[in-house]
């Protein structure tokens, strides 16, 4: 009966106005927040090898180098001016194997016969974000190596068709061990090798640092190369900072290492504009909403007065008015985040899945968190304006 | 318990002259229960006086004691404590809510403190004759109705002091008899008492004494 008398002459287009606001303001900004957060957590398949950020670099190449008076290699110098920057976090050339390398299949364990002229690189171990255990001694059972995506590509779309093969699926080269054979300094070794993983980074067979570094000893001709590609890590959204860097050193990076890494920045600055916007959309819904509790309270002013001299307390008043408010609020935090899931699901997941980026941890813990501050900040900001005016009226009397 | 003024005089009635055995500017002492009649004529304060006891006015000098406390000293828990089990009033103004129904304007009272059953409240209503009306949204009903349902919501609560503010005049003389012995009774019964201010009429009523201003 107390909601009936203090609500009669609440205005319903203030009150829808205020709703409306407040409910658009709030999914925009819950969903802002969870775009920001799955933004985050983006991920290509390649940092699932390499962790987030990294980036292959090569000098490029040019009519120069082709007639060998420019090379592409990267000098002592190159790296440490490399490693001075400061969105670059990590720098490291890659090792490359001083001998001869070939693969072919092992029989019977269901690939093709085939064979192919390879070559060996090594980065750090720290570079390395494999499931597997990517260490390597000699007591190890094979040589876990990582193959170029393309690899698996030629052998299907070219190789296979051209020689009447069947085609071989990344799971079942997975599971198949491989020989390697290695040759060079007058020795020739045949060791199994299984692939743990594919990369679009790099275009040799990746083994880990400490089987690289002992296969060079032993089958090595001894000459220390200067390296001509380097693994580095960036600092996140960095993007920018590395393109101008790329253009002033006259380097090369694949553009597909970099397309997360591109997709993250823009993205991030399109999201935290829309957030922005929603945070403000947000401030005027509650302001908007503390002016039609205003405007309710004002024009229930008689009603207010007369309960308070026939012995209500104001907190009673109060609470009438935020039980109200919480359920109306309570609406909006809910629907926001309903939508903001449904967004989330049924359109943003499934344009990223289109777009080939997946999305690690997908929690809307924090999100949800955000929605319950919101609800908790509409309600206290609510309170304290509510128990002002009553406050005020109650002293008027 | 006991109140008393202590020249005790509203700001708006400085400039009046007041007799001797008025209210304002002297000091007195009311012992309760007691039946009191506050006979003036329009504009010496009556309702002034009303609103100052029951805390809706603080513009005078002077000091009001209820109880061996100074009134304005209380702060707004303890007035609505106080408006809850020790003073009740029927305002001049009836102070009703026009949109309820007579029933939701008693109920609300009643909700505070439980005072009444629901067939009490049904019989103080057919004893001041508007028992059928109880469902009639308030602001449509005539000013004497209206007036009957702000007494007997005055009588929903537990009191001590009851203070009325020309209760009667919208009733005729045997409805305003038969509202006052309603409020006797009830008054009675909360070993209280009242004070009741009139334009002149005693409504043929017995009080115990006579205020005046």
């Amino acid at each position: 009966m107390l909601k009936k008398i203090l609500f009669k002459n609440s205005s319903t287009f203030q009150f829808l106005f205020a709703t409306i606001g407040a409910f658009i303001g709030l999914t925009a900004l819950l969903l802002s927040v969870q775009l920001i957060l799955d933004v985050k957590s983006f991920h290509s398949n390649e940092e699932e090898l390499f962790g987030p950020n990294s980036v292959v670099i090569q000098k490029k190449v040019t009519k120069l180098s082709t007639i060998g008076l420019n090379s592409t290699a990267f000098t002592k110098r190159d790296i440490e001016e490399l490693n001075k920057k400061p969105f670059i976090t990590d720098v490291a050339p890659f090792q490359s194997a001083d001998f001869k390398v070939g693969i072919s299949e092992v029989e019977g364990d269901g690939l093709p016969h085939f064979y192919a002229d390879m070559f060996f690189q090594a980065i750090p171990n720290r570079f390395m974000d494999i499931d597997v255990d990517w260490d390597w001694n000699e007591d190890s059972e094979f040589i876990p190596i990582v193959l170029p995506r393309d690899f698996i590509m030629i052998i299907n779309y070219g190789f296979a068709q051209s020689q009447g093969l069947s085609q071989i699926s990344e799971d079942l080269l997975m599971q198949a061990r491989l020989k390697i054979h290695l040759e060079g300094n007058g020795q020739k070794k045949e060791m199994i090798g299984k692939v743990v993983g594919f990369s679009h980074k790099i275009s040799s067979i990746l083994v880990p640092e400490s089987f690289l570094s002992q296969a060079n000893e032993k089958y090595g001709k001894g000459v220390n190369l200067d390296p001509n590609r380097i693994f580095i890590t960036t600092k996140d959204n960095s993007y920018g900072e590395l393109d101008q860097l790329m253009n002033k050193m006259n380097l090369d990076v694949s553009e597909s290492a970099i397309d997360v890494a591109k997709i993250k920045t823009i993205i991030a600055v399109v999201i935290g504009i829309f957030g922005i916007a929603s945070v403000l959309i947000m401030l005027l819904s509650l302001m908007g909403f503390v002016q039609y509790s205003q405007l309710v309270l004002s024009r229930a002013a008689y009603e207010i007065q007369t309960l308070l001299r026939i012995g209500y307390s104001i907190e009673q008043i109060v609470k009438t008015f935020i039980r109200q408010l919480s359920v109306i609020f309570g609406i909006i935090t809910f629907s926001a985040i309903a939508i903001m899931v449904l967004i989330k699901l049924f359109i943003v997941d499934i344009w990223l899945t289109n777009n080939g980026i997946t999305i690690a941890g997908t929690s809307i813990f924090i999100t949800l968190m955000v929605a319950i501050f919101c609800f908790l900040l509409f309600i206290i900001s609510n309170y304290l304006n509510i128990k002002k005016t009553v406050n005020k009226l109650g002293a008027a009397e | 318990m006991k109140l008393e003024f202590k020249n005790v005089l509203p700001y708006p009635l400085v400039d009046y002259k007041h007799d001797k055995q008025s209210v304002w500017s002297s000091e007195f002492k009311i012992e309760f229960p007691q039946k009191v009649l506050l006979n003036a004529s329009s504009g010496k304060g009556k309702s002034t006086f009303i609103n100052t006891v029951f805390g809706l006015r603080k513009d005078y000098s002077g000091e009001i004691i209820w109880d061996g406390k100074n009134i304005a000293e209380f702060g707004m828990n303890d007035w609505t404590n106080l408006r809850r089990d020790t003073f009740s009033v029927v305002f001049q103004d009836l102070q009703l809510f026009p949109e309820l129904t007579i029933w939701e304007n008693l109920e609300l009272k009643n909700a505070l403190t439980n005072h009444k059953t629901a067939a009490e409240i049904q019989v103080m209503l057919s004893l001041l004759g508007i028992g059928d009306r109880k469902d009639q949204i308030t602001k449509t009903l005539s000013l004497g109705q209206q007036q009957r349902v702000a007494i007997i919501r005055a009588l929903l609560q537990p009191f001590k002091l009851l203070l009325m503010d020309e209760p009667f005049s919208h009733l005729d003389e045997n409805n305003a008899a038969l509202a006052l012995d309603l409020i006797a009774a009830e008054t009675d019964m909360n070993n209280a008492g009242f004070i009741l201010s009139s334009l002149g009429s005693t409504h043929g009523f017995k009080y115990d004494s006579e205020l005046k201003l």
